[in-house]
């Protein structure tokens, strides 16, 4: 039984760290389903949870585990899943709930091999549009990619403020590889970590409104048995929670549950660049390719390439203003992903006309090294 | 009403033993057990049953439980003796009729000895369905109308009290049954440890004690009541009072919403007394409010929630 | 008549302004909800503590329509949200209204492994044998030879017997009863509330203006009266069969038991794994 150690730096398995970043934020409720390459975030929780009065639960199927956090989290508890591909496909629809109604919650996503069963045991960063477009309508969605266990540890902790803060569901989106990486992580006993919880409404008056919104656009969330007995539906509401089809409401709703992560941009938008300011080439990549690039771009570096990296840390909302004013004066830039291109797409959309820009992926179950984005730094240079 | 009514029943002073204890002789003693399904006559029988057994007498019983179901009418006949052939009581031959309910006893009031026949009853009313044959507004109930005094001059011997409300004073009204049981206990010539053990052996593990106790609150009744002590105006005299089967006084007539009603006419199909029906905009309304019993069957169909019943209090 | 009852007042518990509701004439589900709100006054719970959790269908909206912390979650998930959030907030009475279409199909596995698990909750199923909402189509427990608009030549599908199922996956209580008998409903809503694991409790509700329609099986009155009819008295349970009353329906409390409830089984747990290994 692993136990955990308060304040100090331990070797952790990247799932073992998302569990215990879990914990550090708060969260105390955890449903989930067995599926390779996570279960180690649910076995951990299983025995973490307990011992801090928690609740942990294996329910029944993946859908019943995404709705159970709600639930819990309608309950007024800071709650999480964890799941990989087919299981994330299986959870679409509840976290579109989490979205619509404004339920706080975190859902790991630990990418394996696709489609279907694919290669459950291999890595893969494939579900980078599934994460931001899996469920149905235009929703908003924060999904956070980590590279490194310590990250994991850090970045499970800063999902759950967000979704506690902005009431969005948060992805936890990461490879099989990380999931299964042990490195050191230093492990807070809760002093230096900065903890963020949602807004509770307290005053339950005639005139409240359990979705009305001020100028942050994030409505106060309404805890059961506080005395307000609101209503809370899938269905596209108005500001007194209750269903509505009348269209000057649902498309003030709808600009409201979007633009609230446009305004808070600032506070969800992470991003890390290296050598970026006087690099004619770029490569944009995220979780474990980053950890090769860097190592291509220092190698690229010793033979006078001038290259840097961009590594979208929250990949959805994409970092857009930050990328295009590094984007900007770029010569080319490669983007490098375990799938068959996606994340490209998003670049492409920010493409200056002179800048070329090309995808490096690989889509056999194996991750890129270094040497393969070294040889495509090399030949975007000689295109020159 | 509280515990009142005795009659020329059968004393005890300090000294003798109750009342003309039944003596078993060649001739089986009959106890005739009546009540209202769910009430506790078979309990009361079995009770008996096991003691006389053994005590060394045979014992027959013989049981109608009637409706299977709470509220029907249940009895049984109980008869010991040094040999017993027939299991059933002839009329005119009980020699105690115990009535867990008013008027099942009075149904059985022929059973008894006319001149030694002891009555032991409850006097408790339990008013069956049928008894309500006029379901107009304030219509008087169809239950036995005989009073307590009017059976004490029909019958020999007459113990009549409230024990059902005894009972529940003591915890559980169930254990009404028990104290009739202590009530006859006096009239029948065995130890009165016997009683207690028959009756432990009988009554549901978490109720011992109140029974126990509802035992004791029937023998002590026998013992501390003497026909001198009763006022015949209290209590004696006065018709036994009906319990409430209607609730008239207590609503306000229907009152429909017409905002909420969607004309599904459920209402006006299931009133029993037809006193509403759809207006010109197929609308329910109350057409004859006269005949309207507070029944309330129409608030409680309604899909819509557009009928109310007001409560008046 | 208590004097709870006769003090019931049905508007203390609905959210009026939004009446009338949105169920069509003679719907079975309003005097449903009429008789669990019943149920739920003379248990005398708080209207803040009590959480219902719906589904989607004619059922789903029916949490809308209640004065208290209601949740209107997807389709056939209830159960599912529910168990979170009875097992995150225990001082809740979480009461899930669900439909037969929400239960027992695409909803069916949660049902089962709610019944399993003998979590608090009590579980109110409509049954009115259609998917409603969505224009009438065949539902796991449409009857034999019904028209559905997606059975246009009859039902041949062999119906789900709700209750049998939720008996045999464990339920704490089980009961049924048809909305004509509306105390009687009251009372084995009652029972299911009061029991301290899962209940379910199937109410056989009517669809008259879209299944009965389809099927010329008259108004919503000659609707429940069928029902009556089908409806099995406890002193025929061991008599010989009817052949000529096919949908025999049992009615009352159909089982329970006293397994222990789950949220109480995982505290006793925990606690005795913090003895044997020094937690505090």
């Amino acid at each position: 039984m692993p136990d955990s150690a308060p304040s100090e730096t331990v070797s952790l398995q990247g799932n073992h760290a998302c569990a215990l970043g879990a914990l550090a934020a708060g969260c105390r409720f955890f449903a989930g389903y067995p599926i390779t390459p996570s279960s180690e975030i649910a076995e951990r929780m299983s025995v973490e949870l307990p011992r801090v009065d928690g609740v942990f639960i294996q329910m029944e199927d993946e859908i019943a585990s995404m709705g159970a956090i709600l639930g819990a989290s309608m309950g007024g508890m800071k709650a999480m899943t964890a799941t990989s591909g087919p299981g994330f496909s299986l959870k679409q629809e509840n976290l579109g709930y989490a979205a619509g109604a404004e339920i706080p919650c975190v859902i790991a996503n630990v990418m394996r091999g696709g489609p279907s069963t694919g290669l459950p045991t291999r890595p893969a960063q494939a579900d980078v549009m599934q994460a931001r477009w899996g469920t149905h309508g235009d929703h908003p969605i924060v999904v956070i990619t980590p590279d490194s266990v310590p990250e994991i540890y850090m970045q499970t902790i800063r999902a759950f403020n967000l979704s506690e803060q902005l009431r969005v569901p948060v992805v936890m989106l990461y490879d099989e590889a990380l999931g299964h990486l042990i490195e050191q992580v230093r492990v807070s006993d809760g002093g230096d970590i900065e903890i963020a919880n949602r807004k509770w409404a307290a005053d339950p008056g005639p005139e409240f409104s359990p979705y009305a919104a001020g100028e942050d656009l994030i409505p106060e969330m309404v805890r059961p048995g506080d005395g307000f007995r609101t209503h809370t539906t899938g269905l596209t509401h108005a500001e007194n929670g209750f269903p509505t089809q009348d269209p000057d409401v649902v498309e003030q709703y709808m600009h409201r549950i979007l633009d609230k992560l446009e305004i808070h941009k600032g506070l969800i938008e992470s991003y890390e660049t290296i050598d970026t300011n006087d690099a004619d080439y770029l490569v944009v990549a995220f979780g474990i390719t980053a950890r090769a690039a860097r190592r291509a771009i220092k190698q690229a570096h010793e033979q006078g390439i001038r290259v840097g990296m961009f590594r979208p840390i929250t990949l959805w909302p994409f970092p857009v203003e930050a990328f295009e004013s590094i984007i900007d004066g770029k010569r080319g830039v490669l983007v490098a992903e375990m799938n068959a291109g996606q994340l490209i797409t998003e670049i492409e959309r920010y493409r200056p006309a002179e800048c070329r820009i090309e995808g490096l992926n690989r889509i056999d179950g194996e991750t890129i090294t270094p040497r393969q984005i070294l040889n495509r730094i090399q030949e975007l240079a000689d295109r020159e | 009403m509280a515990e009142s009514m005795p009659s020329r029943a059968p004393r005890r002073t300090d000294k003798t033993p109750p009342a003309p204890a039944i003596q078993v002789a060649e001739k089986p003693v009959n106890v005739l057990v009546v009540g209202v399904g769910g009430q506790g006559v078979i309990m009361v029988s079995k009770v008996l049953a096991t003691l006389c057994q053994r005590q060394g007498y045979q014992v027959k019983q013989s049981e109608v439980h009637g409706m299977a179901k709470r509220g029907g009418s249940v009895f049984s006949h109980v008869r010991f003796g040094e040999t017993v052939y027939s299991p059933t009581i002839p009329l005119g031959e009980a020699d105690v009729l115990v009535a867990l309910e008013w008027a099942e006893g009075l149904r059985w009031l022929s059973y008894l000895k006319p001149e030694t026949g002891i009555f032991i009853a409850d006097t408790q009313q339990i008013v069956p369905p049928f008894a309500c044959r006029n379901r107009q507004h304030g219509a008087g109930s169809g239950y036995a109308r005989e009073t307590v005094a009017d059976v004490i001059a029909q019958v020999a011997n007459c113990y009549a009290i409230n024990a059902g409300q005894i009972a529940q004073e003591l915890g559980n009204s169930k254990a009404g049954n028990t104290m009739l049981l202590g009530m006859m206990s006096t009239t029948l010539d065995f130890p009165a440890d016997d009683w207690r053990e028959a009756i432990r052996m009988f009554a549901p593990p978490k109720a011992i004690d109140i029974n126990m106790q509802a035992f004791e609150r029937g023998r002590d009744w026998v013992e501390t009541h003497d026909p001198a002590d009763l006022d015949p105006n209290q209590g004696g005299d006065q018709p036994a009072p009906i319990v409430e089967v209607m609730h008239e006084a207590e609503f306000e007539l229907p009152v429909i919403n017409r905002a909420w009603c969607k004309r599904c006419d459920i209402c006006v199909k299931f009133c029993p007394e037809r006193c509403l029906s759809l207006d010109e905009e197929q609308i329910a309304v109350l057409h004859a409010p006269e005949k309207c019993t507070l029944c309330r069957i129409c608030e409680r169909l309604c899909p819509d929630f557009a009928i109310d019943l007001k409560y008046k209090h | 008549m208590s004097e709870a009852d006769k003090q019931f007042n049905i508007h203390d518990y609905l959210r009026e302004y939004l009446f009338p509701h949105f169920l069509c004439p003679g719907c079975g589900h309003g005097i449903a909800l009429r008789a669990l709100l019943w149920a739920i006054d003379e248990l005398d719970i708080d209207k803040d503590r009590l959480a219902f959790v719906s589904g989607i269908g004619c059922s789903g909206r029916l949490g809308a329509y209640i004065d208290a912390n209601t949740f209107h979650v997807t389709h056939g998930r209830p159960l599912a949200f529910a168990t979170g959030l009875k097992l995150a907030r225990p001082d809740l009475e979480v009461i899930v209204i669900t439909g037969d279409g929400d239960c027992l199909a695409i909803g069916g596995n949660h049902l089962i492994h709610a019944c399993r698990r003998n979590l608090n909750i009590t579980c109110m199923m409509l049954n009115n044998e259609v998917y409603g909402m969505t224009g009438g189509q065949v539902s796991p427990t449409t009857s034999d030879d019904r028209f559905t608009t997606t059975t246009p030549y009859g039902n041949h599908e062999p119906v789900f017997d709700a209750c049998a199922l939720a008996e045999a996956a464990g339920a704490g209580l089980v009961g049924r009863e048809i909305t004509l008998q509306t105390p009687s409903l009251k009372d084995v809503l009652k029972q299911g509330l009061a029991h301290p694991g899962f209940s379910f409790i199937e109410v056989m509700s009517d669809c008259t203006e879209v299944f009965g329609r389809k099927n010329d099986l008259g108004s919503s009155a000659e609707m429940v009266l069928t029902q009556k009819a089908s409806v099995r008295p406890d002193f025929l349970e061991n008599a010989v069969d009817q052949p000529f009353r096919p949908h025999q329906i049992k009615t009352g409390i159909l089982a329970s038991n006293d397994r222990p409830e789950y949220a109480e089984s995982y505290r006793n747990h925990i606690d005795a794994m913090k003895r044997d290994h020094g937690h505090a």
